[in-house]
């Protein structure tokens, strides 16, 4: 399952992922879909595995000031967070 | 050839920087636009740079960090950002005009902290004095014409208890001195990428503690439906496209610079220093500018009573010594010095020269006179 984490700007999105990283969570640094953003492009760390733990690491560190998207079975981003 | 002026540019650089910039440019394209390899390879170089700049100068967070063509660019940027007309700004007697003129095409009201050179009591006594009721100040680190180190931290806390923000001009001192953020609580700090950090001309750093004005407004590639700038840092005061080549040649100076220690850099050349300064004291009609190389970064300026600095520079150069002669854009350094009818020629040193330089310039320095 993918999920994406919404970033105000890409060193932003870098920064998290970096952050993952030095706790063993792999995540990838992607082009925001359109339409996920509000204010046009758009940066977002993608994460396939160890989410929750991914996001609560995340929170912890104040790097969260975006949406959560999950890519459902269909395709379609769900707004989890 | 013998290359003594690195307080305008480190000519000479760490092999990693040229490779660097060339690997660049044959496989990176624009950081924060496309999402495709080459462009997300451009975008991890620039950040590993952010990165770098940060640990260097204990900045928190690499969004701090932003990118400039030069120190003037940023100093441009920080300026704009704190002065309008009227604004009555304190500066040292030692400011280059990358300060001093964008806060006269302000039209902000400069007052001039003076003291004698390398006489940082003196210094400190008179920040202390006009601080008061100034709404902004601006002080070099270094003099980039005598190397004289201003007593920058005591300047900051003097400012911090004032309640007046602070930018710093590291021009002369990143990569050679410490310059640490957190320690100085200056608003903004203006660097260049191409002297004490050995990256390629055409960078610089401004560490912000603040998002500042932009002096340039457009792409970002960042919430680009909105028709100004982002409010955030870095992309508030990065408009358009990187120069990542220079980014890329600039990450592999900082980690020269990180890797060989600041105190080791600043060993080397207070001993270039001390060196000639040894070897010229007491040549007739020589001036030398130097306090015992103790408030001096490897920064030496003199003249001649028989030869004017232009003709002296021009003969040095005919030997293959590279120095630069005149007012070196620091009209203010030189009034307060007592040097701005003449200039004087300025030698100033890298971790890349050696004794042997020092030697040979001296003993043409004296065949000359």
């Amino acid at each position: 399952m993918q999920y994406l984490i919404m970033c105000r700007s890409l060193t932003w999105a870098q920064r998290s992922a970096a952050l993952l990283e030095r706790s063993g969570i792999t995540a990838s640094v992607v082009k925001a879909p359109q339409g996920l953003s509000t204010s046009g492009c758009g940066y977002a760390i993608s994460i396939y595995r160890r989410f929750e733990e991914a996001r609560n690491l995340l929170a912890k560190n104040n790097m969260i000031n975006g949406k959560i998207f999950k890519r459902t079975d269909t395709g379609e981003y769900q707004e989890i967070g | 050839m013998i290359y003594l002026d690195n307080a305008a540019t480190t000519m000479i650089k760490p092999l990693a920087v040229s490779r660097a910039v060339m690997k660049a440019m044959q496989t990176m394209a624009s950081p924060g636009r496309g999402g495709h390899e080459p462009a997300m390879r451009a975008a991890k170089t620039v950040f590993d740079c952010r990165m770098e700049a940060a640990e260097l100068f204990h900045v928190p967070s690499p969004e701090q960090i932003v990118f400039t063509m030069n120190a003037t660019h940023g100093l441009n940027i920080a300026i704009h950002s704190l002065a309008r007309k009227g604004t009555r700004v304190l500066v040292s007697g030692y400011e280059h005009n990358s300060v001093t003129r964008p806060l006269a095409a302000l039209g902000a009201e400069i007052h001039v902290a003076q003291a004698p050179l390398f006489d940082s009591a003196a210094m400190l006594a008179a920040f202390e004095k006009q601080l008061p009721g100034m709404q902004l100040a601006v002080c070099t680190h270094v003099s980039n014409v005598f190397g004289y180190i201003l007593p920058i931290y005591d300047i900051a806390r003097l400012c911090r208890e004032q309640g007046v923000p602070l930018i710093v001009d590291a021009s002369q001192s990143a990569g050679v001195l410490e310059v640490d953020y957190e320690r100085l609580g200056a608003a903004f700090i203006a660097m260049p990428g191409h002297k004490g950090l050995f990256g390629p001309q055409g960078t610089g750093i401004l560490i912000c503690a603040q998002p500042g004005s932009p002096l340039l407004s457009g792409g970002s590639g960042s919430d680009s439906i909105p028709q100004t700038m982002p409010d955030y840092l870095p992309d508030r005061l990065e408009a358009g496209t990187h120069n990542v080549c220079g980014i890329a040649g600039l990450r592999e100076g900082i980690r020269y610079v990180r890797q060989s220690g600041l105190d080791s850099i600043y060993a080397h050349e207070n001993t270039l220093l001390q060196a000639m300064v040894s070897e010229l004291s007491g040549v007739e009609g020589l001036t030398l500018y130097s306090d015992h190389c103790r408030n001096q970064s490897g920064v030496l300026s003199l003249r001649s009573a028989r030869l004017n600095c232009e003709e002296m520079a021009a003969l040095l150069g005919e030997r293959g010594v590279c120095v630069r002669a005149g007012l070196h854009c620091s009209p203010y350094a030189h009034r307060t010095a007592g040097t701005l009818d003449s200039g004087t020629v300025r030698f100033s040193f890298s971790p890349f020269n050696s004794l042997e330089d020092v030697t040979r310039s001296c003993q043409f320095i004296k065949d000359l006179l």
